[in-house]
This record gives structure tokens, sequence and C-alpha cells, in this order.
């Protein structure tokens, strides 16, 4: 119980700074993709299901921010959560080569499907300009967060069970 | 089984999604109680948070430009002085202006809207989108399809509104379209956003008839055909005008006037064009032809 809050809290503070703080600093030309870390660290940790939930939640809250159609980022942050959470069975403590490469994937595919979806249909065909200019740029910054995050993330998670286990 | 049962959890949230994505495009105004509820919630967080980090930075900035802050200020005294006889000069062009506008019956009430403070409170952080959202809501009187100013210029048009808060599309966005005009001659044109010129500060400018008298560096207001942009608004600068291919219309670049960059506090104009076509529809019909 103590963890779900915990983690809804963590979404609701990533998601604050994400908004809130990032574009105060000035030499960052682009930002870590917070809420996506978190839901596919999420799923990669606690299996499908868990992911599944996680990633409404997030995409829920990134959809009260956009006055754009609704879902659009449920969707993909559902799906997101619960595909990561088939790689739950490689998960184990200490290992960082795995997510790291899902966090590189992830943004691949959030960023496409932000591209087609919004881009695309819109007969915006520089795909190499978007790519250098916007892709390429967010892509790095989340996988370098994405090890300090990870790491942050998993060790919280830990002592967090460690504690509900002393209790019951 | 276990597995089996997510996988249909799955499917059913993609489909409820996908439906919620066709039925919010058509009819945009059913979750509005749901996203402001949200807002009441988030919206002291977001203030909160926002204003501790505004004030860390301002910190550091105000100490670094200390050093400096004197030379300009001997600057700037110079300035001043320089300004003060400036000033007089242009208030007494400004009776004089006013006796002749009341002689030629001009409406002196142009661009002299109502406007109030806000604060952005949050960006999108992302490099897709160029929204952001403020302060103040509903309650303050803030309505969709207000426009936003900043530093005497267009900033955008408020596209969602919560009881305490408003979702801001600024022109720069990809999607942003502009019913603009060049102030002096007249002519119209389309500003629009686009996000491969956002990084180099521009924005383009189509849609000017072949024959029609815009240069380089003539000032580009919202134009009085607008169907949701107030006229007689600062948008920027063109630059860059050329004839297009086809040789039917010319195309160029805009300089806009605020800074979109340090954008913390905007202006929301509580007019909307609406109203203003309400009270004299006619006028603009005839007049903007």
């Amino acid at each position: 119980m103590r963890r779900i809050l915990f983690n809804i809290i963590l979404m609701i503070v990533a998601f604050t700074i994400q908004n809130c703080i990032f574009p105060l600093i000035p030499f960052l030309t682009a930002t870590p993709n917070l809420l996506l870390i978190l839901t596919f660290s999420f799923g990669f940790i606690h299996g499908k299901n868990a992911g599944m939930y996680y990633g409404l939640l997030a995409g829920i809250l990134l959809d009260l921010f956009y006055s754009g159609p609704f879902g659009f980022y449920t969707l993909l942050f559902v799906n997101i959560g619960y595909f990561n959470g088939i790689f739950t069975k490689y998960y184990y403590e200490d290992y960082i080569t795995l997510p790291l490469f899902l966090s590189l994937v992830n943004e691949l595919v959030y960023n496409l499907y932000i591209y087609v979806l919004r881009f695309l249909i819109r007969n915006r065909l520089d795909i190499f300009y978007y790519a250098g200019e916007i892709v390429i740029p967010e892509i790095i910054f989340t996988t370098v967060t994405t090890l300090l995050i990870y790491r942050l993330f998993l060790s919280t998670d830990r002592r967090l069970r460690e504690m509900e286990d002393r209790r019951g | 089984m276990e597995s089996k049962r997510s996988r249909f959890i799955l499917i059913g949230l993609s489909v409820f999604c996908v439906i919620l994505i066709a039925v919010t495009s058509f009819r945009d105004g059913f979750l509005n109680p749901l996203r402001s509820g949200i807002g009441y919630f988030l919206n002291p967080i977001q203030s909160g948070i926002n204003r501790a980090g505004t004030t860390l930075y301002n910190t550091a900035v105000n100490y670094a430009s200390l050093t400096t802050a004197m030379e300009e200020r001997q600057e700037l005294q110079n300035r001043i002085d320089e300004l003060v006889e400036e000033n007089n000069r242009l208030r007494s062009e400004q009776f004089e202006l006013n006796r002749l506008r009341s002689l030629y019956d001009l409406d002196q009430d142009y661009m002299q809207y109502e406007k109030i403070g806000a604060r952005v409170i949050a960006k999108d952080s992302g490099d897709w989108f160029q929204v952001f959202r403020i302060n103040k809501g509903s309650a303050d009187g803030v309505r969709v399809d207000a426009n936003v100013i900043a530093s005497g210029g267009l900033v955008g048009i408020v596209t969602d509104v919560g009881a305490n808060y408003a979702t801001v599309r600024s022109i720069i966005d990809d999607v942003s379209r502009v019913s603009g005009m060049a102030q002096q001659s007249g002519d119209s044109c389309i500003v629009s956003g686009d996000l491969t010129l956002f990084s180099e500060g521009r924005l383009r400018i189509t849609n000017i008839a072949e024959d029609g008298d815009v240069k380089d560096g003539d000032r580009i207001v919202t134009s009085n055909i607008s169907s949701k942009y107030l006229p007689g608004i600062l948008i920027g600068y063109a630059t860059d005008i050329t004839l297009d291919d086809t040789r039917l219309t010319r195309s160029g670049y805009l300089v806009p006037v605020a800074d979109f960059n340090s954008l913390q506090e905007v202006l929301v104009i509580t007019q909307l064009k609406e109203d203003l076509t309400a009270d004299w529809g006619a006028d603009v019909r005839e007049g903007g032809s």
C-alpha cells in the first residue's frame, strides 16, 4: 500500500519537475523524459500488469496537461508499460545494460509515435531534420538520465520492500 | 492464465483509448470538468515548484549581473537624460495627435483591450510542442480563444481553460496559424509556426498576394479578418520576402517581437474577437475587404 502511494507521489513529482523546472534551465536544449523512464522502469521491475497500470496513470497525467485529443498519451504509455513488463524475466538487480537499451528503444518509439501521428499526417516530411534536432538529443539525455534514475528507483524500491517485509 | 488476462486488459485499455481519442477529436468539451478538477490539485504544486525554481534561478542570475550593473547604471543614466528630453517632445506630439484624431474621428480605443497579467507555471518539456500553462483560469475571466501577449507582441492563444489555469498554444507551435497583415499596406498574409524554423527564432509568412506590398522589415500585425485574433496586435517583422515558384503568391519569414525563450509573465486579453464582431461585426466585414 505504502509502495503504491510512494510511486504515485514519485510520478507527480517527476511530472512537475519535467514541466516546471526543466524549462527554466536555459542551457538544456533537450530534456529527459522522466515519466517515460519511470513507466518503463516500473514495468521492467514489477512485470506487465504493474507496468500497464503505472503507464495508465502516467498517460492520464500527460493527457490532462495537453489539450489535444484525450487518450493520445495514455494509449502509448499503457503499451510501453506492458511491453517492457515482458522483459521482467531477464530482470535482476545491478544489471544495467538491458534497461539502457530498453530506454533507447522506448524513446525511439515515443518520438516516432508523436512524429507520425502529429506531424507526418500534416505532411511534414522532413524526418531527418526532426531526427537530428529533436529526437537524437532527447534520446541521449533520456538514456543518460536513465543511468541515474534507474539506480535510484531500484534502491528506493528495495528499501521500501524491506521495510514492508519486516513489518508484515 | 494470468498472462492471458493481462493481455485482455491491455487490449481493452488500448481500444478504450482509441475510442476516447476518436470521440475527443470531434467533441472536446465533455472532459473539461475532469481536467479542471485535476487542475485544482496540480496547480498549487506546479505554482509552488515554479516559484521556488524561479526564485533560485533569479538569485543566481542577479548575482552574476551585479558586476556589470555598475557600468550599465552610468550608461543608463545618460540614456535617461536623453529619453526625458525625447519624452517631452513626444508628449507634445501626442497632444497634437489626440487633437488630430478626434478631428478625424478615428477609433481611439484601438489596441486598448482589457488585459490581465498571468504567470507561466509550466511548459511542455519536450521539443515537439510549444504549449505552456498559466496560473489564471475561468475564475479570472480567461476564456478559450483569448489572445495572449507579452513584451508588446503576440504570444499565443488559449486552447483550454480550467478554473484556475489555462493552457496556451504559442504562435511558434507547429500547428499555429495566424491571419496577419502588413501594418502599412494592409495586405493580408498567414503567419505560421514551423518546428524546423523554431531554433532560428523565426516563423513562416505565406500567402502574400503576388502584387502585395510587403517588404523586409515591415511590421506584421494580426489582421482584422482573423476569426480568433483581435486586430492590430503586433506579431513581428517580415524578412526575406521572396516570390514563390508558382508566381502567384509571395512568402518569407517573420521575426517575432515576443521573446519565447524567457517567458515568465504574460498578459491575457480577456476580450474575445467574438465579442468584438458581435458589437461591430458589420464594420469589420465592410472595412476588412
